[in-house]
C-alpha cells in the first residue's frame, strides 16, 4: 500500500507554548485514521499543518508527494476539510454554499451538488438560508461541502457533533462507502470514541502535543490489554468468587464477570462452563476503544 | 490569479452585503444625505436668500477676485447676482468633498466588514482551507465592495444632478451641473480612490481582532487620510482635465502596486494564525 501522509519530527509552538512536539506518523493511502486525544492535545493543529494553512517550527510533512509548506495549494486541491465550526455562509442558502465552494475547488457541477444534497437529506431545505438550519443540517452540509470535489484526502474534525443517532449512522456509513469505493484517505478527529471504532483502521493517540501511542486497535489491544474482563450470560451459578481458577463475580441471576489474564484462556474457560450449563453470550467488556484510550492515557496522565 | 475564484468570491460577497443592515443603511442613507438633502437644502436656502448674510458671500467674492483670469472667472463674473455665483460655485466646486464621502464611507464600511465578517462568522477558516490564492481572494473582495459602492455613487450623482438642475434651471435658464471635471472625477478619480480605500481596509481587517477594532482603526487611520485627500477635491475641480486624468492614472498605479503588496504581505499562514482560533 502507498503512503498517503508522512510526518516526521513535526514541532509547532504558538507564543512560546509548545503545541506539537516531535510528532511522527504515516498514513497509508485509502486508510481511515482516528486522531484521538483530549482538548488541546494538538489534533486540530495537525490538520492545519497538513493543509499548509499554518507553518511548522520544524519537521517534515509529505502528502501525496507534496510538501504543505511550499506547495499548499496542491494539497488543498486534493483535500476536503470539515472544521469544527462548519464554516458555512449563513446568509446564503445550502445550495448557494455548495455552488460557491465548488467554484473555489474548480469542480462546479450542478448534478453533483444535487446528488450530495439528496445524499445528506438536504434536498428540500436547499433553498433555505443556512442560518435557519439546525446544527445537524449544518454539519451535513459541511460534510457535503468537504466531499464536493471527491477529495483524495479528507480531514474531519468532530464530523458527527450535533447529529442525531440516525445522522451519525448515515455519515459513518457514507464515509466508509467513500473510502471503499474511491479509496479516499480519511483523517478523523473525534471525542466520541465508540463511533470511530467501527470505521478506523488505525489510531493516533495524542497528549500534550506528543503521540503517545499509535497502531490498529488489535495492536493497541495486544499491548495494553493486560487483564481481560469477560461477561458471560449463562445458566451456571457460582459459589464463591472463583471458577476454574479465575476470579468471577455474579452480576445478576444469569450473568457472570470473569477477570482473565489473557484472551488465550477464554476458549478453555467457556468449554468448562459448557460442560455444566448453557452459554448465550460472551463478551470482552474492556477492549472497546474508550477503555483502551483510558488505558493508553493511564500511563501518561 | 484565478479569475473564476475572483468571480466566485465577488458574487458571494455582494450577495452577503444585502443581508447586512449596517452596510445597507450606509448604502441608502449616505446617498440620501449627500446626494439629495445637502444640495437641495443649500440651493433652497441660497435661492431664498438665507445664506446672503453668511460669511460665505464674502468668501465667494474674495475667491472670485483671486481667480486667475480664464473661463471660470469669466463665467462667474457674468452671473447677475451673488446668489447665482454662490449656487454655481457650490454645485460645481464645493459639493465635491461632501459628495465623495458617499463612496469613501461605503467602501470603508463594506470592506471592513468583509474580511473581519468572515473571521467572526468562522468562514475565513473554510476559505483558507480551500485552494484559492490570496491575491484572488483579496481581488474578489475588492470587486465586491467596488461595484456596489460605485453603483450607489453614480446613482447618487444622477439624483444630485436632477436635484441641482431641477432647482436651478429656472434661475440660470439652462443646466449648470455637472461640468466636465466633475464627470472625470466621478468616472475616473473616484473609482481609483475607492479601490485604494478598499485595499487599506483589507489591510486593516487582516490585522484586526474584531469588527470593532477594524472600525476604530479604519476611523483613526483611513478616514483622516481620505478626508485630507478629498478636502482637496474643491481644488481639483479647478484643475485641468489632463491633470485630473493624470491623477487617476497615478492612483491606478498605486492600486496595482498595493494589490501586489497586500497579497504578499498577508501570507496565508500569517492570516490564519492571526485570524483563526
Amino acid at each position: 500500500m502507498r503512503t498517503s501522509i508522512q510526518v516526521e519530527q513535526l514541532c509547532k509552538s504558538y507564543g512560546g507554548y509548545q503545541v506539537l512536539n516531535n510528532v511522527s506518523f504515516t498514513v497509508e493511502q485509502g486508510s481511515i485514521v482516528g486522531l484521538l486525544g483530549p482538548n488541546g492535545a494538538g489534533k486540530t493543529t495537525i490538520v492545519r499543518l497538513l493543509n499548509g494553512v499554518i507553518l511548522p517550527d520544524s519537521g517534515k510533512m509529505v502528502l501525496h508527494g507534496h510538501n504543505p509548506v511550499i506547495d499548499g495549494d496542491a494539497i488543498r486541491r486534493i483535500s476536503g476539510v470539515v472544521t469544527e465550526g462548519a464554516g458555512l455562509y449563513h446568509e446564503l442558502s445550502g445550495v448557494e454554499n455548495l455552488r460557491f465552494f465548488s467554484k473555489l475547488y474548480d469542480c462546479y457541477d450542478e448534478k453533483r451538488i444535487q446528488e450530495l444534497l439528496q445524499q445528506f437529506g438536504l434536498e428540500e431545505a436547499q433553498k433555505k438560508p443556512v442560518g435557519k438550519y439546525s446544527t445537524g443540517m449544518k454539519k451535513r452540509l459541511a460534510l457535503a461541502k468537504a466531499i464536493l470535489s471527491r477529495p483524495e484526502i479528507l480531514f474531519l474534525d468532530e464530523p458527527t457533533n450535533g447529529l442525531d443517532p440516525d445522522g451519525v449512522k448515515q455519515v459513518l456509513t457514507d464515509l466508509k462507502a467513500m473510502n471503499e469505493l474511491q479509496g479516499t484517505t480519511i483523517i478523523l478527529c473525534s471525542h466520541v470514541l465508540h463511533q470511530l471504532e467501527s470505521i478506523c483502521d488505525k489510531y493516533l493517540f495524542l497528549q500534550d502535543g506528543c503521540i503517545i501511542e499509535q497502531g490498529s486497535k488489535e495492536e493497541i489491544e495486544n499491548k495494553y490489554l493486560k487483564q481481560v474482563k469477560l461477561r458471560v450470560k449463562t445458566g451456571l451459578s457460582v459459589n464463591g468468587d472463583h471458577f476454574a481458577g479465575y476470579a468471577v463475580q455474579q452480576l445478576d441471576r444469569q450473568q457472570l464477570l470473569f477477570d482473565l489474564p489473557s484472551k488465550d484462556v477464554i476458549s478453555p474457560l467457556l468449554e468448562q462452563i459448557l460442560q455444566q450449563s448453557w452459554i448465550h453470550e460472551a463478551e470482552i467488556i474492556n477492549n472497546d476503544l474508550e477503555s483502551l484510550y483510558f488505558q493508553v492515557r493511564g500511563g501518561n496522565v | 490569479m484565478n479569475w473564476r475564484h475572483v468571480n466566485a468570491v465577488a458574487k458571494k460577497d455582494m450577495k452577503g452585503i444585502t443581508s447586512n443592515i449596517q452596510v445597507m443603511i450606509g448604502l441608502i442613507l449616505l446617498p440620501l444625505i449627500f446626494g439629495v438633502i445637502v444640495p437641495a437644502v443649500f440651493i433652497i436656502l441660497a435661492k431664498t436668500g438665507n445664506v446672503a448674510n453668511m460669511n460665505i458671500v464674502e468668501l465667494i467674492e474674495k475667491l472670485i477676485t483671486q481667480f486667475p483670469a480664464g473661463e471660470i472667472k469669466d463665467k462667474l463674473v457674468s452671473f447677475p447676482t451673488t446668489q447665482h455665483q454662490i449656487i454655481y460655485m457650490f454645485a460645481n466646486y464645493m459639493l465635491g468633498p461632501f459628495f465623495l464621502l458617499i463612496p469613501v464611507m461605503n467602501a470603508l464600511m463594506i470592506s471592513l466588514n468583509s474580511l473581519v465578517g468572515e473571521k467572526e462568522r468562522r468562514t475565513l477558516e473554510s476559505l483558507l482551507f480551500s485552494p484559492i490564492d490570496l491575491k484572488s481572494l483579496f481581488l474578489g473582495k475588492l470587486i465586491a465592495t467596488f461595484i456596489p459602492t460605485i453603483a450607489v455613487t453614480i446613482a447618487s450623482f444622477l439624483l444630485c444632478t436632477i436635484i441641482v438642475d431641477g432647482l436651478t434651471y429656472s434661475m440660470f435658464d439652462g443646466l449648470i451641473f455637472p461640468n466636465w471635471n466633475w464627470i472625470i472625477i466621478l468616472l475616473w478619480v473616484t473609482p481609483m480612490l475607492t479601490a485604494l480605500v478598499i485595499q487599506f481596509s483589507i489591510m486593516i481587517s487582516a490585522r484586526s481582532k474584531g469588527f470593532q477594532e477594524a472600525q476604530q482603526l479604519g476611523g483613526v487611520i483611513v478616514l483622516p487620510i481620505i478626508a485630507l485627500a478629498i478636502s482637496q477635491i474643491t481644488g481639483l475641480l479647478f484643475l485641468s482635465t489632463q491633470l485630473l486624468l493624470g491623477i487617476g492614472l497615478v492612483l491606478l498605479m498605486i492600486n496595482i502596486l498595493m494589490l501586489k503588496w497586500v497579497a504578499k504581505f498577508n501570507q496565508r499562514h500569517y492570516l490564519f494564525e492571526r485570524q483563526v482560533h
